[in-house]
């Protein structure tokens, strides 16, 4: 099963600080051993909520708001998406994101928080609820690209 | 990475309607056609997950659900373009049948590689390579 590690922003990577050399090499670790553990399928980091827009739909009208947005604690700051057996050790694998202790880090005063959530599969699309041809078809192919892209 | 923002009915588990995954296979098939498409995936309601707070480097793990639906993500597209307008065209071509028409998407860019310095580079250059 799939899970996306969700980083929540803060303060500094609304503000654009760039993490320190510390804890840059402290991550490239931690994503070496999710690779070599066959656990990393992507991971990224988000720029400032300023470089970013949001867009409403609503009635069939579409509105567009540059960024920033106010609300810090509600955006994200970067993602990894992991691929796991069960929850517990996606768990395993949030609790070991390296974090400052001594903050400010990828959070501010060594506080930070991982959000953890599971991935829709192919095979949530089933054909009791999807009965035509070119929906399990479609989902089908997709399982297969990805097990071929991510072995 | 196009943010598609929740609401009462994803965090429900209601799942997409047929028609629904019409339009989406439609607009997917679309990026995935102007090369602009990298990755996309849904996520499942915040109770089949959890979140891991750290204080002072010590994590606390608290399980799902979370009631605030307006702030969680419920699902997302990565995409490849040449300016922040052209995702935005994008954005604005959003099957109209999703959220019955009344969606919130968040566009967020991400850093490249550049951005960290040639070291920083060098070891993402490893990792992809160790990846492979």
């Amino acid at each position: 099963m799939r899970f996306m590690m969700i980083i929540k922003a803060d303060k500094a990577t609304e503000a654009g600080v760039m993490p320190t050399e510390e804890l840059l090499v402290a991550m490239g670790k931690y994503n070496e051993e999710l690779i070599k553990a066959g656990a990393l399928l992507a991971a990224d980091g988000l720029q400032p909520s300023a470089k970013g827009a949001r867009v409403r739909h609503a009635g069939g009208k579409s509105t567009v708001i540059d960024g920033p947005f106010a609300e810090t604690k509600e955006l994200i700051a970067g993602f990894w998406l992991i691929q796991v057996k069960s929850k517990d050790e996606a768990v395993e694998w949030a609790k070991r994101v390296p974090f400052d202790p001594n903050g400010p880090s990828a959070t501010s005063d060594g506080i930070g928080e991982i959000e953890l959530r599971q991935l829709y599969e192919a095979a949530d699309f089933t054909r009791e609820l999807y009965p035509s041809d070119e929906v399990q078809q479609m989902f089908s192919a997709e399982g297969d690209f990805r097990r071929q892209t991510n072995s | 990475m196009i943010i598609r923002k929740a609401d009462d009915e994803t965090e429900a588990s209601m799942m997409p309607t047929q028609e629904l995954i019409d339009s989406m296979m439609a607009y997917n098939g679309e990026m995935i056609k102007a090369g602009v498409m990298l990755d996309g995936a849904g996520l499942q309601a915040s109770s089949k997950g959890a979140r891991i707070s750290f204080a002072k480097g010590k994590p606390t793990v608290t399980d799902g659900p979370f009631t605030e639906a307006k702030e969680l993500v419920a699902g997302f597209s990565i995409i490849e373009v040449e300016s922040k307008a052209e995702a935005i065209e994008w954005m604005k071509r959003w099957p109209q049948l999703d959220g019955h028409g009344n969606v919130q998407l968040e566009l967020r860019q991400l850093f490249s590689p550049e951005d960290f310095g040639e070291e920083a580079i060098a070891q993402f250059d490893d990792l992809a390579k160790r990846k492979k």
